[in-house]
């Protein structure tokens, strides 16, 4: 156990004009994760993922809670995790003026990395960065730069890494290499903890992960355990009255639930089930306007643990 | 400590160097005053002895340029914060402290420089000095600066917006600046001015810098000054120091 984290909490207090104003960022936070997994935390903007991360960073400190990282404790020895953690926040921390290679050179000296500049030189081929090393930071482009930000985190090969939505703002291609960059760390033993709200994300990178919404953890598993544990396919449909289609096709599913105009019916035999759905939506004079059957996604687990669709939730640019 | 403090000097020293012509704009204004007022101020008040007028005029300038040169640099540290770079630096096992007093510590050595270079204009218009005025006045400015240094530091850390910082700035600089007697000494003016003018931080280096440029190295405002200097500087910086530990844990 790399990770383990127990009722970690935390609330900010601002003071506006109107008066103190209280958020509970994370209201009780349980992680536990084993060397050598990709963890990711997923949940909507603003459910505690950042807070979460940065206390386990030694960034802020936990209102209550505990946790040992890396065999070290988290309020104790911050010095000790400091050095077995690469830290990677969303912003990247990226200078604009300096060249990726004296950034990640000067890195290696703070975490005092006995040869820098063969470090440096090792973490930024690794992540092909070699060709434009000596760039200012300011010219590099989005997926570079957030190349550059791990390169920076990694330099003095820490045993866990983490990564604080990653690939937010990348576009589909260097999303793709992101993961098979972060995929690679895994093979080399290093534990990657990462944050995200694409659902994609966290079932295709991750091997376990805790949904966080509103600072809980309200599910933690592999992406398969979860999705099995709320059904095996889901036949979601749109129709003219889905509150008594509801009623009507739920004997025959697990659940039925609308969501904004929308029915979604969870089924263990998507295929078998659907003919049967179909007729029985005739006999009762239900008309249909469009039919799909997928199978369950981690968006139908969120959904389930907190009535909302995360797509939904997560709605920004 | 001292070598996590020395890697970081050595980081902004290199930033510094690499775009050496930032700090030369630093010595625009106060290179303008010498050039273009103090030869107004030697025909208004010296009778045209440029020399002697810059006895009494360069101190309020190098002043000056502690008081804006180091407040600019701070503008530089809310991006920092803003992109991730200080939190970056902030899960490395360095020494927290260091981080703030290395890029102070840069912000001296640059203006040390600066005050050097503006003296030898000075000197290059009639200013006669001493070696050991010259090297005491750096040594003040050098404190001067660690001092406007940490105020900048702690209102960039504290504020983390460069609209509220340049705000409060610009509504401080100019009394302060004012005050100090930089541009004309307070003794000119009446009881009252010169009253309020000595519970402002930057009268004191003024005052002594001038004592300094006269050759009076006994003068009891030197040793003042000095103390003032330092002791603002210490509340300053680790005024800032703190506001680091408030926004990184």
């Amino acid at each position: 156990m790399i990770i383990d984290a127990k009722g970690l909490k935390k609330t900010f207090t601002s003071r506006g004009r109107k008066g103190t104003r209280t958020v509970e960022a994370v209201r009780g936070v349980d992680l536990e994760v084993k060397t050598g997994q990709i963890y990711g935390v997923l949940g909507p903007n603003g459910a505690g993922k950042t807070t979460t991360i940065r206390m386990l960073a030694t960034l802020i400190r936990p209102d209550a809670g505990t946790a040992a990282i890396a065999g070290h404790d988290l309020l104790k020895e911050p010095a000790a995790i400091r050095r077995a953690l690469g830290y990677v926040s969303q912003a990247g921390g990226v200078e604009e003026q300096n060249s990726p290679r004296r950034q990640v050179m000067f890195a290696a000296r703070l975490y005092g990395v006995a040869d820098a500049a063969a470090a440096t030189d090792r973490v930024l081929k690794r992540f092909d960065l070699a060709d434009i090393a000596d760039r200012p930071g300011r010219t590099l482009s989005g997926g570079q730069k957030r190349r550059v930000s791990i390169a920076l985190g990694l330099v003095h090969t820490p045993p866990l890494l983490f990564l604080d939505e990653p690939t937010t703002g990348l576009d589909p291609q260097n999303r793709a290499n992101l993961w098979d960059r972060i995929r690679e760390l895994r093979e080399q033993g290093t534990t990657v903890l990462l944050s995200t709200h694409y659902l994609e994300e966290a079932d295709a990178l991750c091997d376990r992960l805790a949904i966080v919404d509103h600072g809980v953890v309200v599910a933690e598993g592999t992406p398969a355990e979860l999705k099995r544990e709320v059904s095996g396919d889901v036949v979601t449909l749109r129709l003219d009255e889905p509150e008594r289609a509801a009623a009507v096709l739920g004997p025959l599913a697990r659940e039925a639930r609308v969501d904004d105009q929308v029915l979604r019916v969870y089924v263990d035999d998507g295929e078998h089930t659907l003919p049967k759905l179909l007729s029985e939506l005739q006999e009762q004079r239900l008309a249909l306007t469009s039919i799909s059957l997928d199978r369950a996604t981690l968006d139908d687990v969120f959904l389930a643990k907190t009535g909302r669709s995360l797509r939904d939730t997560g709605a920004e640019a | 400590m001292i070598r996590d403090t020395g890697l970081f000097l050595g980081h902004e020293l290199r930033n510094t160097f690499r775009n050496p012509i930032w700090p030369m704009f630093g010595i625009m204004q106060p290179v303008m005053y010498l050039l273009l007022f103090a030869p107004l101020f030697a025909g208004m008040a010296y009778g045209g002895d440029l020399g002697q007028a810059l006895t009494m005029f360069a101190p309020g300038m190098l002043v000056i340029t502690a008081l804006f040169g180091t407040m600019g640099v701070a503008y530089g540290t809310i991006y920092e914060m803003r992109s991730g770079v200080l939190e970056r630096i902030a899960v490395t096992p360095t020494w927290r402290p260091s981080i703030v007093l290395g890029r102070m510590l840069r912000d001296v050595a640059v203006l040390v420089v600066q005050s050097f270079m503006v003296i030898l204009i000075a000197l290059l218009m009639g200013l006669r000095i001493g070696p050991a005025g010259l090297v005491l006045t750096l040594l003040l400015l050098a404190v001067t600066g660690l001092f406007s240094s940490g105020v900048a530091y702690g209102l960039a850390l504290s504020l983390g917006d460069e609209n509220a910082m340049g705000q409060i700035m610009q509504f401080f600089a100019l009394p302060l600046m004012l005050l100090s007697g930089a541009l004309l000494p307070m003794a000119l003016g009446p009881d009252w001015l010169e009253r309020v003018a000595w519970f402002t931080p930057f009268y004191h280096p003024v005052e002594a810098g001038r004592a300094l440029f006269a050759g009076n190295l006994t003068d009891v405002s030197i040793p003042l000054a000095f103390a003032i200097m330092l002791g603002l500087a210490a509340l300053t910086v680790t005024w800032s120091v703190r506001s680091l530990r408030k926004i990184t844990g």
